[in-house]
């Protein structure tokens, strides 16, 4: 369960630590789509190095990841799987999208791809590119290591 | 963003397939459905055991046949082969036109099993069967999926988007070129010309 | 727990139904995917498996459909090639220059070329083979266990993506090649950090080479895993390093060669086994000689020349001129505002791409938009044969056998 109430500041040393502890491992659920999975790879890889932020290891069971980073293009046949997906986190779970395609359909207005993965599940960080850079990714990392030090969700970001 | 400024009427071709451009690329042969297997089974036995590809193409408005089923072969050793008996192997077009009515085409999947999923994508997509394929169901799409996607007359967006309004802004590239103004805008802009200049009558609101 | 149904159809819950079977002699069925960390992508793979023996595998693709044939039915002919890179995103130039190339027959200007452009586009796909190969190379050693290689293989990956970022501005989906040549020339000192790949090459496949090649573990799960023979790869349609291991000496740069590539020297390295392990060898022997490619093509980029044809109809203006010449600035207009209108026709044009033949199948109705544009997807094709391959197999074998057809998913699905 999140800790503390969404905005406020840390209160206590033990939560604070708590807090931390949760920043600094924060483990990505491995959902590679597409093109930006490739660059989600590279942020793993030594040039960027994801892990010296705490994602040390990217678990393929749902159950066992708190990030989420939705990397490629959500396609009509893959938007449930996704959100059953995001159902089998347990709390407390976060999501990036990462790239055009997962924040608003990108290049594809067309029959086939979700406009946005956020009209499935919540997001809490939009990652902008086609694909990004993985400095992109690892902002937006950062970011949710802040929204995890400032306790609970969403921060100044609205969710869906 | 897709730009649609759709040119001239008068300039396209309505089979494309009928133009021989001089582009030395296949051996071009242009079949009927029942004609397919033979064709594709007497190529093979001379030579074109590679199946490259079978895909498909809609020229919605052509008479017989709107659907073309194409099917590229390669002659190709079944042996192993060196770069020099390989050689420059050649190619074969057949395009089998389908029609519309009944767009329904023998199977060729029993001659090349790597038919299996181009002939379910030809299904899904265009909505032509495959007369004895052994899992005629759709492949890229949900299977409770509704139209054929890549048939002309289906909308880029899908149909339930089609219905949803778009922002003001796109609204704009979406109008093909020498579509007139639509009626309320004129009108009201007109009414407030001949207002501003004094000399209209007052029309009634519309 | 389910109830039986026919096989494909949705559940109450929203899922595919996939055939039951009672388990009954250690008899079950798993649904490999599509979320999985060794399926390459979104694959999912409908094993029935005996114990630990595969007997049945049945791949449902689908799951990246992005439309991206229509999607080119609706952009302008230089606006199609945005959504067509981003099949095969692993290698997009590849995708790229086969429709341009396929294009520019249309057009009749494909022997106009100017040749510093068929050289840098040379340069670039051999780039992209090789970075290509890298990724498949890193994944294949992670799904066998081995994270090592990963490591080297994506570093190596990087310098060259700088070298695309340098020379087209972006890493992954460049859009550098351009009807009638490319967007624009090289950048200064592009050819100094060329230089510092090539060096770089040697001593990091050595080390790639000594981490995997002779190492008993990786050569125990991959020899005599997922044999295919030469007969069965031709009728499976298999093309690329797949049709290479398995004996039959097929590429389209030699069979059909395409921008200049009959004026380089370089094999097409074979194997006969068919196995996992002679796939893992074709690939490797291949990047060596994709670098003899670029070794050969360094030396001719030192000479300056035109990169685009002069003629302004299908390829911009240069900048200057805009200022300065009416026709110019006309060209240019039209050309952003309305693009040029390739002749009606059809044609199919292939090139050698990391996987296989990549072949686009394009027809213009003389509009300034395709009309159709087929892709032959040697992903889809090689991947095919895993019906075939998977069948008496460990399931332990079956991330190997995958790896192995090294197949990518928006190419598969588009």
């Amino acid at each position: 369960m999140a800790l503390g109430s969404g905005g406020d500041f840390l209160l206590t040393t033990v939560d604070s630590v708590a807090r931390w502890a949760q920043a600094s491992s924060v483990w990505p659920l491995t959902m590679g789509l597409a093109c930006c999975a490739i660059e989600m790879m590279t942020a793993t890889a030594p040039e960027y190095d994801i892990a010296r932020l705490g994602s040390e290891v990217f678990r393929a069971s749902p159950r066992q990841a708190d990030l989420m980073i939705v990397s490629g293009r959500v396609a009509r046949k893959m938007g449930p799987i996704v959100k059953r997906l995001y159902d089998q986190m347990a709390d407390p779970k976060w999501v990036i999208s990462m790239g055009a395609c997962a924040s608003s359909g990108g290049v594809f207005d067309n029959y086939a791809i979700v406009q946005g993965v956020d009209t499935i599940i919540p997001v809490d960080v939009y990652v902008p590119g086609c694909p990004p850079t993985p400095d992109g990714l690892l902002y937006a990392v950062n970011l949710i290591q802040q929204q995890i030090k400032q306790g609970g969700r969403g921060g100044i970001l609205a969710r869906a | 963003m897709p730009s649609s400024q759709a040119p001239p009427a008068g300039s396209t071709a309505l089979d494309p397939t009928a133009v021989r451009p001089d582009i030395a690329d296949a051996r071009i042969l242009r079949v009927t459905p029942a004609e397919v297997r033979a064709t594709l089974s007497g190529l093979r036995d001379d030579g074109f055991t590679m199946l490259l590809d079978v895909g498909g193409a809609d020229y919605p408005g052509r008479e017989p046949a709107r659907f073309d089923v194409v099917y590229h072969l390669l002659r190709m050793p079944v042996t192993i082969a060196t770069v020099a008996e390989v050689g420059t192997p050649e190619r074969v077009r057949v395009l089998c036109g389908v029609p519309e009515n009944d767009p329904v085409v023998p199977t060729v999947s029993d001659l090349w099993p790597s038919a299996d999923w181009a002939e379910r994508e030809i299904f899904d997509l265009f909505g032509v069967r495959f007369d004895g394929h052994p899992d005629m169901r759709r492949i890229q799409m949900p299977d409770d999926w509704e139209g054929h996607p890549l048939r002309k007359d289906y909308p880029l967006r899908g149909v339930a988007r089609e219905r949803t309004p778009r922002p003001s802004f796109a609204l704009k590239s979406n109008v093909g070129a020498g579509t007139p103004a639509s009626g309320k805008t004129a009108a009201a802009l007109q009414k407030q010309i001949a207002q501003a200049r004094g000399q209209a009558k007052q029309e009634p609101p519309t | 727990m389910t109830t039986a149904t026919t096989p494909g159809a949705r559940t109450e819950t929203g899922g595919y139904a996939v055939d039951v079977v009672e388990r009954s002699d250690n008899r079950m069925v798993l649904s490999m995917g599509p979320q999985h960390p060794s399926t390459h992508g979104v694959l999912q793979v409908i094993t029935e498996i005996q114990g630990e023996n595969i007997t049945k595998a049945s791949p449902e693709i689908g799951y990246l459909h992005t439309g991206i044939e229509k999607s080119a039915e609706n952009l302008f002919w230089s606006q199609a090639s945005t959504v067509i890179e981003r099949m095969d995103y692993l290698s997009p130039l590849t995708n790229a220059l086969c429709y341009y190339l396929a294009v520019e027959k249309l057009l009749g200007i494909d022997a106009q070329i100017p040749p510093r452009a068929n050289h840098v586009r040379v340069l670039l796909s051999e780039l992209s083979r090789i970075a290509s190969h890298c990724v498949w190379l890193g994944t294949g050693g992670i799904d066998i266990g081995a994270l090592t290689p990963f490591f080297y293989c994506f570093d190596l990956r990087e310098r060259i993506l700088d070298l695309f970022e340098a020379s087209g501005g972006a890493r992954m989906h460049p859009n550098y090649i351009r009807v009638g040549g490319l967007r624009d020339d090289l950048p200064d000192g592009f050819l100094g950090r060329l230089d510092a790949v090539i060096a770089m090459y040697e001593p990091r496949m050595r080390d790639l080479r000594g981490l995997l090649q002779k190492n008993p573990i990786f050569q125990d799960r991959t020899i005599d895993i997922g044999i295919i023979s030469a007969e069965d790869a031709v009728a499976w349609s298999l093309t690329g390093p797949v049709l290479r291991a398995s004996g039959i000496a097929y590429d389209v740069r030699k069979a059909f060669p395409y921008s200049g590539y009959d004026g380089y020297e370089f094999d097409v390295p074979v194997r006969t086994e068919g196995d996992a392990y002679a796939r893992f060898l074709v690939r490797l022997d291949e990047m060596d000689e994709s670098m003899r490619i670029i070794r050969q093509v360094r030396k001719k980029l030192d000479a300056p020349g035109p990169v685009q044809i002069p003629d302004t109809k299908f390829a911009p203006p240069p900048k200057e001129t805009i200022a300065l010449s009416m026709e110019a600035l006309i060209h240019h207009f039209k050309l952003v505002s309305e693009s040029f209108r390739v002749p009606p026709g059809d044609v199919y044009q292939a090139v050698e791409g990391p996987r296989g033949e990549l072949g686009y199948y394009v027809v213009s109705n003389g509009d300034n938009r395709p009309w159709r544009v087929r892709t032959r997807p040697p992903s889809m094709y090689n991947l095919q044969v895993l019906k075939k391959l998977a069948i008496g197999e460990l399931i332990a074998d079956m991330v190997v056998m995958i790896g192995s057809l090294d197949p990518v998913f928006g190419e598969v699905d588009r």
